[in-house]
């Protein structure tokens, strides 16, 4: 079991290397379409909100979509970002508003 | 105006440390996102050493929480290591976007660089691509802000480890991470492509979200990136130019 587990370790790590660095280590010029140059300038958008949104939408107990505190936490950060540019202050004032909310000290 | 000059060549200790400097606000997100990773490993079965080697080797929070439901099954290692490649397939889709920038380096560096790749430090370091194309140092100023980003991952993840016990689940601690990721997406959506791919991402995202193995947020990630593309096209075409 114990053995067994390293090796575990071993793959994941192992994956984890290919995944980040194939692309950075096959040598001379890769070469792909220009559209595809364009599209990447989009991805950090397009990662980062496909991680948020399913993490504020579902709730892990049902594994449904529901307003939940979560959701509310997330919506006033976003809120709070647009207006004070400060990302202590999205953290903060979402969790805030998330652990109000999850204590029902709040009327959502 | 000589303090453009300046910034435009930096040191690299000078570059180093404004990498440090704006990665360190997110800092608060990546901590909450350590110990509820800490924890979790230890929740599903690892012993303290285990969870510490796999934090320490692979620095990879997804993949971790999705292989380890089959390291306590005593599923088959390649299978584990398939799922742990798959889960982390938008790593080569960042790796793809900064490959210019890292691609006159030496293998040994080109390794390290992107074994430290994140997703905060890669949004930061092609946001400084894209505003200072001629900025002059941009991998020691990546390193500082991926190298701060990796120890202050692996404390708060052994940290997490350590007091697993004692971190009731209802804290909710995921949603700081969640928020620092907020704050990143919230000021590249200011340009209308960049919000169309996004809204797309979200969308397919969540609709995929019964799909094994994080593959939702890969669609996501693809079709998101997809739809800025066309939208970007349809308001050239659109303006006659």
């Amino acid at each position: 079991m114990d053995l067994y587990v390293w090796g575990g370790i071993l793959a994941i790590t192992l994956a984890t290397v290919v995944a980040r660095t194939v692309l950075l280590l096959l040598p001379g010029q890769l070469s792909w379409p220009p559209s595809i140059d364009a599209a990447l300038r989009y991805a950090p958008a397009c990662a980062l909100a496909g991680i948020i949104a399913p993490d504020l939408l579902f709730v892990a107990d049902s594994g449904e979509i529901a307003a939940n505190p979560k959701l509310w936490g997330g919506l006033v950060g976003i809120f709070i970002f647009a207006t004070t540019r400060s990302m202590i202050a999205t953290i903060g004032g979402g969790m805030l508003v998330f652990t109000l909310s999850r204590l029902g000290l709040l009327p959502f | 105006m000589p303090e453009s000059v300046q910034l435009a060549h930096p040191t690299p200790r000078e570059a180093f440390n404004r990498g440090m400097r704006e990665l360190l606000p997110a800092g608060p997100g990546v901590i909450a996102w350590g110990i509820v990773t800490g924890v979790a490993m230890v929740k599903s079965g690892l012993t303290v050493p285990e969870a510490i080697g796999l934090s320490l080797a692979a620095y990879a929070g997804s993949a971790q929480l999705a292989a380890l439901p089959l390291i306590a099954s005593v599923a088959p290692l390649w299978l584990v290591f398939v799922t742990a490649l798959i889960v982390n397939l938008r790593f080569v889709v960042y790796s793809a976007a900064v490959r210019p920038y890292f691609q006159s380096l030496p293998a040994r560096y080109r390794l390290s660089l992107g074994y430290i790749i994140g997703d905060i430090m890669f949004v930061k370091f092609t946001n400084l691509m894209q505003n200072e194309p001629r900025y002059h140092r941009p991998i020691a100023y990546y390193c500082g802000g991926a190298v701060c980003n990796w120890l202050i991952w692996q404390a708060a993840s052994i940290a997490g480890i350590v007091l697993a016990k004692e971190i009731p689940p209802a804290w909710g601690l995921e949603l700081a991470g969640t928020l620092a990721l907020v704050a990143l997406v919230v000021p590249l959506c200011r340009q209308y492509a960049t919000l169309v791919g996004a809204l797309i991402s979200a969308t397919v995202a969540v609709l995929a979200h019964g799909l094994p193995l994080r593959l939702g947020l890969l669609l996501g990630l693809l079709s998101g990136m997809a739809a800025a593309f066309w939208a970007d096209r349809r308001r050239d075409a659109g303006m006659g130019s």
